[in-house]
């Protein structure tokens, strides 16, 4: 019962602090922000244009195909107050990112935290994903231990 | 493999970040806390009180290029006090859920509507749409809340203010009437203005209904503000920019309400050496309001995707390419 209420409350904290940081020009109803999953792809395009930037990725599948990802991160005003520019992701870079997915399934969703190919975290995320200092805190624990998705470090007992 | 070593962390971090944003209200600095200073007395219209604020400063102080106040630089929002006029026990953002709807601050109908949307984002965690998705101007007062990166240009004659988001530029006309020659109102209406020393007065009507934010109550075409623009300086030398305003609206608002709004310089933008650009939604945004009334994107290879860095209309042409540099339309 002790852990169930401290769950409830470090989740409805961050919660809190990830709306906290939040500012868009939309809703975030698309996305669900309670699901965080590992991804990693090859950059086609980093859209840093306003309203939004959009990084897209071509992600390999289980078959050897590839599909074409797409996640929403911050304005690109908000995004250079964090030092990340329209030259952070370029064509060709692999990068490996947490994301919140879609509701409905679709190849997309917001983007959380990114690493850099020199192994440096940055927070391109807006409202839809959390992509602050302490969540990439927590996914840093939770790369050590081989988890691909927040949904894996619960099952396995992991997560706060 | 249980690990609840990063519980504490996580918690005590989110504490930490919440205890921060709390006493960032104390010391003489620029995160002092916002004090509303309401205005000496009660008025029946905005026009009462500007005509009495210009009557106070004796017609106003007649600047000079050499004198009229600076305010240079970039800045970002320093906070305000709007949300917790329409809130009671409110803390964060008018964009997430929590408080409740104050009663008495707006008439009937607009409180009703209020309501209905307070209750919707309790049920979905946060507003299903926001009319600014589908590129709406902000519009006046939501300019004063927007978030991301403003210029104040004083000018003897004029004043302006910039706004990165959807290059809202407002102009305030400086020792001169409202005028109206376009036969309606607009997203930032028309606004006049005159110097009291270093305090800027403006005076805005003739406005577009809009709202105050994503989460805040709307606004109606009648609209109107009154504004006291002044620099502080605090005692570690730092700046922040605050607008004393006076919100008049006969349909929506049952008294005038009171409000500052703060700006802080952007630090950080200035020193990377960013600048303002011109842009627009129309060939880059890709949300959109579905059938639910829900806000929904649109993906490469889907019936109106648009690709915010694809080619213009004329694509067989050399040059055309709306990204030059990295050249990754994604439809070309």
């Amino acid at each position: 019962m002790g852990k169930i209420l401290i769950r409830f409350l470090v989740t409805a904290g961050m919660g809190f602090c990830l709306l906290q940081l939040s500012q868009a020009h939309h809703s975030f109803i698309a996305v669900d922000p309670n699901i965080e999953r590992l991804m990693t792809g090859t950059v086609t395009q980093w859209s840093f244009n306003n309203p939004h930037s959009w990084l897209y990725l071509d992600v390999e599948n289980e078959d050897g195909t590839t599909t074409l990802w797409s996640f929403e991160g911050s304005a690109p005003i908000s995004l250079l107050g964090k030092r990340i520019t329209g030259d952070t992701f370029q064509p060709g870079d692999r990068i490996t990112f947490m994301y919140c997915p879609l509701k409905d399934g679709r190849s997309g969703g917001h983007l959380g935290w990114a690493q850099l190919g020199d192994g440096s975290f940055i927070n391109p995320s807006d409202g839809g994903c959390a992509g602050d200092e302490e969540t990439i805190a927590r996914w840093k624990e939770w790369l050590e231990q081989g988890f691909t998705s927040k949904a894996e470090a619960e099952a396995a007992g992991a997560v706060l | 493999m249980k690990n609840y070593k990063i519980l504490p962390f996580g918690l005590g971090a989110c504490l930490i970040l919440l205890f921060a944003s709390s006493i960032q209200a104390q010391g003489s600095n620029e995160n002092e806390e916002l004090v509303v200073v309401p205005p000496p007395m009660r008025f029946e219209t905005s026009s009462a009180h500007y005509a009495y604020l210009l009557d106070q400063a004796g017609g106003g102080t007649q600047h000079t290029v050499a004198t009229v106040p600076q305010w240079p630089g970039l800045w970002d929002r320093g906070g305000n006090t709007i949300s917790k006029t329409f809130l009671d026990d409110f803390v964060g953002s008018s964009t997430q859920e929590g408080g409740r709807v104050r009663t008495g601050i707006l008439t009937p109908p607009y409180e009703q509507t209020f309501q209905e949307l307070r209750q919707e984002m309790r049920e979905e965690g946060q507003q299903k749409y926001d009319r600014l998705t589908h590129c709406e101007s902000p519009g006046y007062p939501r300019f004063l809340l927007e978030p991301y990166t403003r210029e104040f240009i004083n000018l003897p004659h004029q004043s302006w203010q910039l706004n990165d988001l959807m290059n809202e530029n407002r102009r305030i006309y400086i020792g001169q009437e409202h005028i109206n020659v376009y036969g309606t109102h607009s997203w930032l209406g028309d606004s006049v203005g005159f110097w009291d020393g270093d305090r800027l007065i403006a005076h805005t009507v003739d406005i577009l209904p809009v709202d105050y934010f994503r989460g805040l109550p709307l606004t109606s075409n009648q609209f109107e503000s009154v504004e006291v623009w002044e620099m502080k300086i605090f005692e570690d030398g730092s700046q922040r920019l605050e607008v004393q305003v006076t919100f008049y609206d006969e349909h929506s608002l049952i008294e005038p309400i009171h409000a500052v709004y703060a700006y802080k310089p952007a630090t950080v933008l200035m020193e990377i050496g960013s600048r303002i650009r011109q842009w627009e939604c129309e060939t880059s945004s890709n949300s959109y309001l579905t059938a639910d009334g829900e806000t929904n994107f649109l993906l490469p290879g889907e019936p109106g995707y648009k690709d915010a860095r694809g080619a213009t209309l004329f694509p067989h042409l050399p040059g055309q390419s709306r990204d030059p540099v990295y050249e990754t339309g994604l439809e070309n």
